[in-house]
Formats: C-alpha cells, structure tokens, sequence
C-alpha cells in the first residue's frame, strides 16, 4: 500500500464520519453511554474488593501470658513470635495502660475499689501477613512455651471471609456480564451505522475496490468513534465519581468511607480509550464482513 | 471482446435464467440487448462483470475466462470494465468528482493524472460545471451522464450497461445514447441492456434479443420491434417450465 492512498484512506475515515454524522453522533454516545456504565461499576466493584480484603487484613492474633510472667519473660516471647514467617507486626501491650483503660470503661459499671493491684498479664497484639493463614498463625503461637493463651476471631474471620467471597464472585460474574453487554450494545450501534451505508460499500465493490480498500476508512471510523465516546464515558464517569459518589460516601459512618478503588486516574483513561477504540475497531471488522459478502 | 460459450444459470430458487447462450461481441462493436422484463438481459450483464458465475459454460473477457477467477481477483476485473446502471449507483456522499476520483483512487492513480483524467470524462459527458455537486442534487440525466462519466475514467476497453436510460425521458436518453455512440466511436466495445425501442430502432446497431434466456434473434443492423413468433416460444416455455 502506497503512502498516499494511506493519506487517502485516513482523510477518508474522518469524511466519513462528517458526512455521516447522525450515525456518528448515535454511535459515539451509545459508546459513550454503556462504557460509562461499565467505568463506574468496574469502580464500585474494585472498591468494595478493596473494602472487603482490608477488613480481612484487621484481623489480629492476641496472645496472653500467665500473670506471674515478667517483662523479660514477655519481651522474650516478643522476640520470638516476630521470628515466625508470618508475623508481619507483633505488639507487646503495657499493662499500665491497658489497665488504666480497662479502669476508666469500666469504673462505671461495676467498682473496682478494691482492687489495687494490676490484676492483667501481659498481652501480644500480632498481625498476620497473610490475613487467611491468620488460624495457622494462632495455633504456631499457642505452641511457644511461656503463652497461656491465644485469641484468633475464627469464628468472625470466617464469616466476613464469607461474605468477602460473595462480594468478590457476584462483582466478577456482573463485571463480566455487563463486559459483554457493552460489547454487544457497541458492535450493534456500528452495524446500524455500516447498514446505513451498504449501498456505499456495494458501489464500492462495484467499481472495483479491493475488500481491504472499503474496509480501512471504516475500521479507523470506528476506532475513532470508539475512542471518541470513551473520552466523553471518562468524563461522565468523573462527574458522576465526585457528585454522586462523593454525597454517598458522606453519609456513611467514617470506617466505611475509603471505598477507592485504587486505580490511578491515567489507568483508567487509558483502559477506557483504548477499550473504547478496541471495541470499535473489533465491532467495525466483524459487522463490515457481514456486507462485504457477495 | 466479451464470448459467451454455452452459458446456462439457473438461480437457487430454481429459476432458469439462462440457457445455453452463445455469444461473441468483438472489439470495438456496439450491441444493444433486448428483451422483456425477465427476459435474462441484467442476468447476461452481471456474468460479465462477475456480480453472479454461470452454473454452466464458460465467459470470457478479453480473452480471459473470468468463470474460473478466484473471488480476490474481481475487484481487478471489474476495473477493466466500465458499468453503468439504471439506479446511477453514484455514491451519495461524495460530489461528482470524488465520485469519479475514488475508481482512480482504487487503483492508485498519481494525482495529477487522476485529475486529468477526471477532467476529460466529464467534458466528455459535458457536466464539468457540476463536478462539485452531490448526486442529489442532480437531475437524472445528469446523474447517469455522471455515472458514464465513472464508468469511462479508468479507460475500460468494455462498457456494459443495464437499462442506462429506464428511468429517464425520451430526450434525455437520446441525450445519454448520443454519449456512448461517441464513446464508441473511441474504440470502446460497448453493450447496452434496454428495452427503449425507440432508441433501438433510431440507431439501428446490433441487435441482440433474449427471450426466456434463450437468445431468439442477433443481427447486425436491427430494430427493436421481435417477431411474433418469438413472443409466443415464450408463453409455451413458461407454461412448459
């Protein structure tokens, strides 16, 4: 292919779309719409993905010595839960402290004026790095001498994994059905748009243009097309992120606020253009074949 | 120029279009095919331009047998054949010159080249003045004077046309008839589909007549006007079939 009928097909692409602009507005916002939709769920799906597996990371392992272990005896210990390979984070607790919170919560409720002694052991807070293998973790734990006790969560670890799991399921299972839906909404809008034009494409093999001739100016209308309704779905994702989102999320309580979704911004434009513009250039070549037949 | 060697082509839904058509129009020859509605006339000119491939025989253009050419091969074909239709087919979204421009375009053509050669086809046709309009905006005379006008600009030796002047009036396809005797008075082999019998009989030019596929009748100085006994081979043949 010579360099100037690249030009020509090119400024075709860009004719195209001008003169044919009813379809071409019609296109880009069907894309513009449905990729929009599909931005801001993939949102709320990464965000509450993101949620759930910081929930399961707050869970912590406690552990307890006896009451006559000393200091060095806790610190002892200290040193030796943070040698386990999955201890990320070990804390030894004061005992002042806890004992003086333990006093102000409870000084209400029920007097302990006779008490005068610090009655509490010493206490380990430990984080897993692994949030799932936090049981695991616990029970290595229960096995180093001088612990009398050990605290895992199980029982509420297992729940919130459960519901972490379905979270997680049904937000892949919708992210992949309304992928397709996208697809099918897009790749539909641009066989309107070919059908449009089926007479054009038949003078065009009329008067002897190769199949590749026809089909150039038309895949690079809808890569642009695609490209073009992503620019605008990347804005109305935005508008709708910052009004909609933002008065939303200030309404529930502040541990529930961080539902980022932790994708950059420039990740999710280009994800957003150049899915726009795959889409296009996919919905193009596939529905052009249909009219190209004899 | 264009030989048809016992063509028969009968379509999916069982109707026998043609059958065993011999045919030979030589070079530089002007042909007019007549025929009624369903006769098989556009059925004969879309196997020259390979818009169908006979069930049986064989067809040749240039000396090439065009039946056997592999379907990436066709573009290539039809760009050494001018065809004109009764609907124009003029694109609809390119002006006249863009029109003619795009067969240039397709076969890569340098610009100043294609621009002299859209220049002499128009003049020929005599519609350089609206070379910027639309088809729209034309009458339709001029669109099909601006589709001869892109049939010719490749500078095809064939010209084959289907009913160019079924939707326009009587002075306007003399109009239109007067264009091709010239472009064939150029050297170019031109046959034309009709049943304009007015046409036909003012030229008297080679007459080819179709009848139920079949060709009934082919002399060399004819008028359109068949003989009885044509018309009623064909009523027996429907009722036969």
């Amino acid at each position: 292919m010579k360099l100037r009928n690249l030009e020509y097909l090119i400024q075709e692409a860009f004719i195209g779309i001008w003169r044919n602009g009813i379809m071409a507005v019609a296109a880009v916002s069907t894309v513009a719409l449905s990729l929009a939709i599909l931005g801001v769920f993939l949102l709320l799906v990464l965000g509450s993905h993101r949620f759930v597996e910081r929930q399961l990371a707050g869970f912590e392992v406690a552990a307890f010595l006896p009451r006559e272990a000393s200091q060095e005896d806790a610190e002892k210990v200290r040193d030796t839960i943070a040698k386990l390979p999955l201890t990320k984070n070990v804390e030894l607790l004061s005992r002042d402290k806890e004992w003086a919170e333990f006093k102000r919560k409870m000084n209400t409720k029920i007097d302990l004026g006779g008490v005068t002694d610090n009655p509490l052991p010493y206490a380990l807070h430990i984080e897993s790095k692994d949030p799932r293998k936090t049981a695991a973790l616990a029970q290595q734990i229960r096995e180093i001498p001088g612990v009398k006790r050990v605290a895992d969560a199980r029982e509420d670890y297992r729940v919130v994994r459960a519901v972490a799991d379905l979270v997680k399921l049904l937000g892949f299972a919708a992210s992949v059905v309304l992928c397709l839906t996208t697809v099918f909404i897009i790749s539909n809008a641009i066989r309107l748009t070919l059908f449009a034009r089926r007479h054009e494409i038949r003078i065009m093999q009329l008067v002897g243009a190769t199949n590749w001739f026809i089909r150039i100016p038309l895949v690079l209308e809808g890569i642009i097309l695609g490209a073009l309704g992503a620019v605008i779905a990347v804005g109305l994702v935005a508008v709708s992120l910052e009004y909609v989102a933002g008065l939303v999320v200030r309404m529930l309580p502040p541990t529930l606020r961080d539902v980022s979704s932790g994708v950059s911004h420039t990740q999710f434009i280009a994800l957003l253009v150049l899915g726009g513009a795959a889409i296009g250039a996919l919905g193009s070549f596939i529905s052009i074949r249909r009219f190209l037949k004899v | 120029m264009i030989e048809l060697c016992d063509v028969s082509l009968v379509y999916p839904n069982g109707v026998q279009a043609l059958s065993h058509v011999d045919l030979r129009v030589g070079r530089g020859d002007f042909a007019f095919l007549v025929g009624t509605s369903g006769s098989g006339k556009s059925t004969l000119l879309k196997l020259l331009y390979r818009e169908l491939s006979p069930t049986e025989g064989k067809v040749f253009i240039a000396g090439q047998d065009i039946t056997t050419l592999p379907q990436n091969a066709v573009p290539f074909l039809r760009r050494r054949l001018g065809v004109v239709f009764q609907d124009f087919k003029l694109l609809p979204q390119k002006t006249v010159w863009e029109n003619l421009a795009f067969v240039l375009r397709v076969t890569s053509v340098p610009r100043r080249e294609m621009r002299k050669r859209i220049s002499e086809a128009l003049d020929l046709v005599g519609l350089m003045h609206r070379c910027d309009s639309f088809p729209a905006e034309l009458s339709g005379g001029e669109q099909q004077r601006a589709a001869i006008a892109r049939a010719l600009v490749n500078n095809p030796p064939i010209l084959v046309a289907d009913e160019p002047t079924g939707n326009l009036d009587p002075d306007t396809s003399w109009g239109i008839m007067q264009i091709l005797t010239r472009i064939n008075a150029r050297g170019t082999t031109i046959l034309v589909a009709t049943h304009d019998n007015q046409v036909v009989d003012r030229l008297m030019r080679r007459v080819i007549a179709l009848d139920c596929g079949k060709i009934v009748r082919d002399e060399n100085r004819g008028t359109y006007s068949s003989t009885p006994e044509s018309e009623s081979m064909c009523k027996s043949e429907i009722t036969e079939s």
